[in-house]
């Protein structure tokens, strides 16, 4: 039924009768009502208007009247990337994780499907271009632990589901994606996932409810259904459903390597050796780390030593040293490594991106 | 004294009791809903509905008639916000509200609470848990009248 706004206004009549405002000032504590879900779906609003007045000087019996309406069931969700960042990867990780919020900005306790696709190659996001897809991926839902949800993941603990379960009004729930990465990655590749939820009915836990239909038609006497939902990177306004990225930067160390030697002293010449019988020899073996990757960690260097030489035990094995600016040859460092089949091997710790790092030896030539 | 108060009760009774003053009152909720026209504008209606989506804003309309047989004096009409809404105003500007549930009263804009701070400050519409409407003239017998005040759905 509509009626016209003047109907119901042409009443100043009233106004003439009304008591001049009466200089009270109300003192009360009054807690600011948080209503961002709202009322619960279901509930009534009853409004209840009570009369008092007079016959003569005698008070009459107060009139009451009520009426109800129920609170229809207004359904919107959103889902956010909390870190607004790439999650960082290295080529062939396994366990990559990612991580979106599930938040229920309806007024009734639902479940929320998931379902997440590896977006096409070009897409966008944080800097990046994606052009490579994950090996694969699984999608995990944050679960509590005491009764208590911590928002990080937890391998083993927050399991593996295709719905949030019943969601209540005005609370979210994090959501993870658990990725392997290919190998042979290359620093900078970029692969984008797109969450979508979509609000299925609550109700029973541990099972997902089905998809929440929409009420069609006219206004019903009952609670009705209206999606209220905005619109997501992949769907509609009003549809039931919405949608989110983020994405894995692969950040790769590209590691180089350059062997040089030089002669230390001869048996004969004081200065300036020669390489002759009997001259000791060093051989520095220098590992770069390009700029803009990963740090490169436990870097195993080994090298064959020549044939007609022999490896200098009393010196050892030096790693982790660096290259002096100057002359181009391997400085400083800890000994370390090991000398087994005529091959020296060492394990520099870390190479970190726009360095190098060294490991050297001696030789004597026969 | 008793005494005395029991023979005034026995006069004001059955007083009370022929008054013949049926007040009726009645209360309805209307949806307040912008239709786009044909020709561009948009209009805004009233509709009747049995359910509402949180958010809608909602107009009470209180309908008084007094159809006894004597005048209706001192005659106030009192309403507590429902549970769900948020008061917004009332369109008659003689109203009271009350923002602590009945115990005092005033305008809205004189309307003050109380910070946890022990300082006080303007109250806003939604803090508002009552309004009233006080006629200061009596209802003559046969008159009518509506009083509404606006609201939304929390």
């Amino acid at each position: 039924m509509g009626i016209a706004f003047a109907s119901i206004w042409g009443l100043n009549m009233i106004r003439n009768n009304l008591l001049a405002t009466a200089g009270v000032v109300a003192l009360g504590l009054t807690a600011a009502p948080a209503f961002a879900a709202g009322t619960a779906a279901n509930s009534n609003i009853v409004n209840t208007a009570t009369v008092n007045y007079q016959v003569g000087s005698t008070p009459q019996t107060q009139i009451t009247a009520s009426n109800t309406l129920v609170v229809d069931r207004k359904v919107s969700m959103t889902v956010t990337e909390p870190g607004n960042a790439a999650t960082s990867v290295s080529p062939g990780q396994t366990g990559a994780v990612t991580n979106f919020l599930v938040a229920n900005t309806s007024n009734a306790t639902l479940d929320f499907g998931l379902s997440a696709v590896d977006a096409a190659n070009g897409t966008t996001l944080h800097g990046g271009t994606d052009n490579f897809n994950v090996s694969s991926f699984k999608i995990h839902v944050d679960t509590a632990q005491g009764g208590v949800f911590n928002g990080t993941y937890d391998p083993g603990i927050d399991v593996e589901t295709a719905f949030v379960d019943e969601l209540a009004a005005d609370t979210s729930r994090a959501v993870f994606i658990v990725a392997t990465i290919p190998a042979g990655r290359a620093n900078g590749d970029d692969a984008v996932i797109t969450l979508t939820t979509q609000a299925r009915e609550g109700g029973t836990a541990a099972a997902q409810g089905a998809v929440v239909a929409q009420t069609t038609g006219a206004n019903t006497a009952g609670m009705d259904t209206v999606f209220a939902d905005t619109a997501g990177v992949t769907d509609a306004a009003r549809d039931g459903q919405f949608s989110a990225r983020d994405d894995y930067s692969v950040s790769a160390a590209t590691l180089s390597v350059t062997k040089v030697s030089r002669v230390i002293s001869d048996p004969i010449n004081s200065t300036n050796p020669k390489m002759i019988p009997g001259a000791v020899v060093e051989y520095c073996i220098q590992v770069a780390n390009a700029a803009g990757g990963a740090d490169a960690n436990t870097v195993v260097v080994s090298d064959a030593v020549p044939a007609q030489t022999t490896y200098d035990s009393t010196y050892g094995i030096f790693v982790g040293g660096n290259v002096n600016g100057t002359t181009g040859f391997c400085e400083a460092g800890t000994a370390g490594g090991s000398f087994a089949s005529n091959t020296v091997t060492g394990t520099i710790a870390s190479v970190p991106a726009n360095s190098t790092r060294t490991l050297y030896f001696r030789v004597a030539i026969n | 004294m008793i005494r005395y108060l029991l023979a005034f009760f026995a006069l004001t009774l059955p007083a009370a009791a022929f008054a013949q003053s049926d007040v009726t009152l009645t209360s309805e909720m209307f949806v307040e809903r912008t239709v786009p026209q044909a020709n561009g504008t948009a209009k805004t209606v009233l509709e009747k509905p049995d359910s509402v989506p949180p958010g809608a804003k909602l107009v009470f309309v209180l309908s008084y008639r007094n159809q006894g047989s004597a005048p209706a004096a001192n005659f106030s009409v009192t309403n507590p916000i429902p549970a769900g809404v948020a008061f917004e105003s009332a369109v008659d500007g003689g109203s009271e509200v009350s923002v602590n549930g009945g115990t005092n009263w005033g305008s809205l804009g004189t309307a003050r609470v109380r910070n946890p701070d022990g300082t006080t400050r303007a109250a806003r519409p939604d803090e508002v848990t009552h309004v009233r409407w006080v006629l200061k003239s009596p209802i003559a017998v046969g008159g009518q009248g509506k009083l509404s005040f606006t609201g939304t759905v929390k």
